[in-house]
């Protein structure tokens, strides 16, 4: 073969192997984490000189993940499921680089938008208006860029008239509605949301269900829930965490059969 | 991962610093008079018993607006501090939700005592006119003092505020420590009292870095009486005062990159 060929040859199995990376959004690695639990109940100054002067530790190490590896591609809806404490939550934190890990490693391709909690940042003192750009200036838009989505966001919340009113007037299903139209509403790339479906009342949900789906194949989700019902209606794929590692994944049918064998 | 200065960062800093600076004076009734009327009442209680009463300033051309721009600047490095220290610790719901560069919480904590002070600055010009005060070319350096005692505060909020986060104590300790150093400064009485004592303590007490952005303010801003760390300590003591406080941000900065990664699980 002649140099030219293979150096052609090369060109094209290189960018045969960007493309590919380009199909995943997320590449999760041998994951661990792990937490320092204080022992003792009062911990100070204080208590920091007593322990390092009777050589205690005054902590002990709590694994939350142990060596998860997983990939999502472009476009995917991935359910994440598994019991109260399986490291579900520590895993979003991870991925939205609120934690850092100790071992292994997230690759991350595009901007992610994450939702650990509705309304992050919101304060009753300030009116809708500021709240929404406050809550997007957290979320790393520019005011530029929530100019553009701010329409879109009162429309969807359904709340034009209330935009001007202080938070602290607003009933708690107006709140939800705002904080969850920013969330969905948000343009990233990638969108992480923890338990946070099931908001106001049924004809909201309704809509909420019907965004859902239009997202699908366009827009990259990440869905923390304890929902399968949820979980087989948005999702593409599914994984079942249990003690900080994957248990099952693949189907959302097979995988929330899975989940509900756990009580068994 | 993230670049300190990109532009999503100074976006997110002028938003808190904005709703800090509007949630603090909503429904009060003089608003952001707020921010100009508690200094100077502290300067008005000051100088009755300081000036007035015990007859401090008995010497020192222009000593009321001498004492105001003490008290400006020590009202601004308290509130500066006392805010930074705990700026982690309050925002900590927004820490343990979302990503992002942990300093932009403690300077737009800082930001509302600067805005105040600049504020505050303008009522000390305003004052020194009215006093005769003869503006020169010197009044041109006073900037640099406000940039200097902003480092230190910072630095301060920077270091104290990471330790805070796991010992809460320090925040307390800090605010005792200041009741304490209001005194061993010369804001009250001029330093030309201890000089009288002795020499030796009045030059100790010119080398902190507070006492010397005081006494180089008055000095470029009111009147050359006010005895300076340059000028009683000599150049080097001037230099080593401001040595004090680039190592006090340095090691601040490294000490806060080194921490704030853990933030998010501590707080």
């Amino acid at each position: 073969m002649k140099w030219t060929e293979k150096y052609l040859k090369r060109m094209r199995e290189k960018a045969h192997e960007e493309a590919e990376a380009s199909e995943i959004a997320i590449s999760v690695n041998d994951l661990y984490k792990s937490f320092k639990l204080p022992t003792e109940r009062a911990w100070g100054l204080k208590q920091a000189i007593f322990n390092r002067l009777k050589g205690i530790k005054g902590f002990r190490k709590q694994e939350v993940l142990r060596g998860l590896s997983f990939d999502v591609k472009r476009g995917e809806f991935l359910g994440i499921v598994g019991r109260n404490g399986s490291g579900k939550s520590t895993l979003l934190k991870v991925l939205s680089e609120i934690y850092v890990p100790d071992k292994g490693s997230v690759k991350i391709n595009g901007t992610l938008v994450p939702f650990i909690e509705l309304g992050v940042g919101f304060n009753p003192e300030l009116t809708g208006r500021e709240n929404v750009y406050l809550n997007g200036a957290l979320l790393g838009f520019s005011n530029k860029e929530m100019d553009e989505m701010f329409e879109d966001i009162v429309k969807f919340a359904e709340l034009e008239d209330f935009m001007d009113q202080k938070l602290k007037n607003y009933s708690s299903g107006m709140q939800v509605r705002l904080a969850f139209s920013i969330a969905i509403r948000a343009r990233g790339d990638i969108l992480i949301l923890d338990e946070v479906l099931a908001v106001g009342d049924a004809a909201f949900q309704e809509k909420c269900n019907e965004y859902f789906k239009s997202l699908h194949g366009n827009q990259t989700v990440i869905l923390v829930t304890h929902d399968m019902g949820n979980v087989e209606r948005f999702c593409d794929r599914a994984i079942l965490i249990e003690e900080g590692k994957i248990k099952c994944q693949g189907k959302p049918s097979k995988v929330t059969k899975e989940y509900l064998k756990l009580w068994d | 991962m993230h670049n300190s200065f990109s532009r999503r960062n100074r976006v997110l800093l002028a938003e808190l610093i904005k709703t800090d600076f509007k949630l603090r004076y909503q429904g009060s009734m003089l608003g952001y008079m707020w921010a100009i009327l508690r200094p100077l009442l502290m300067f008005a209680i000051l100088y009755v018993v300081f000036a007035k009463v015990l007859r401090f300033g008995d010497g020192i051309p222009h000593y009321p607006v001498y004492l105001l721009t003490g008290t400006v600047l020590w009202n601004f490095f308290t509130e500066c501090t006392f805010q930074g220290i705990h700026a982690i610790e309050q925002r900590g719901d927004l820490i343990r939700k979302i990503s992002f560069p942990k300093y932009v919480v403690v300077v737009s904590a800082t930001s509302t005592a600067l805005i105040n002070l600049l504020i505050n600055l303008v009522v000390v010009v305003v004052f020194a006119l009215i006093n005769g005060v003869v503006p020169t070319w010197s009044w041109l350096l006073v900037p640099l003092s406000v940039v200097e005692l902003y480092v230190l505060a910072l630095g301060i909020s920077l270091l104290l505020g990471a330790i805070n986060v796991k010992f809460r104590d320090i925040g307390s300790i800090w605010e005792v420590l200041m009741q304490a150093m209001f005194y061993a400064v010369p804001i009250i009485y001029p330093i030309t009292m201890v000089t009288a004592t002795s020499e030796v303590i009045a030059k100790i007490m010119l080398l902190n870095p507070i006492a010397q952005v005081i006494q180089d303010a008055r000095n470029n801003l009111i009147t050359t009486e006010a005895v300076t760390t340059w000028e009683l300590v000599g150049p080097l003591g001037g230099i080593a005062s401001v040595g004090i406080v680039v190592a006090v941000f340095v090691i601040a900065v490294l000490y806060f990159r080194k921490k704030a990664k853990y933030f998010a699980e501590e707080v």
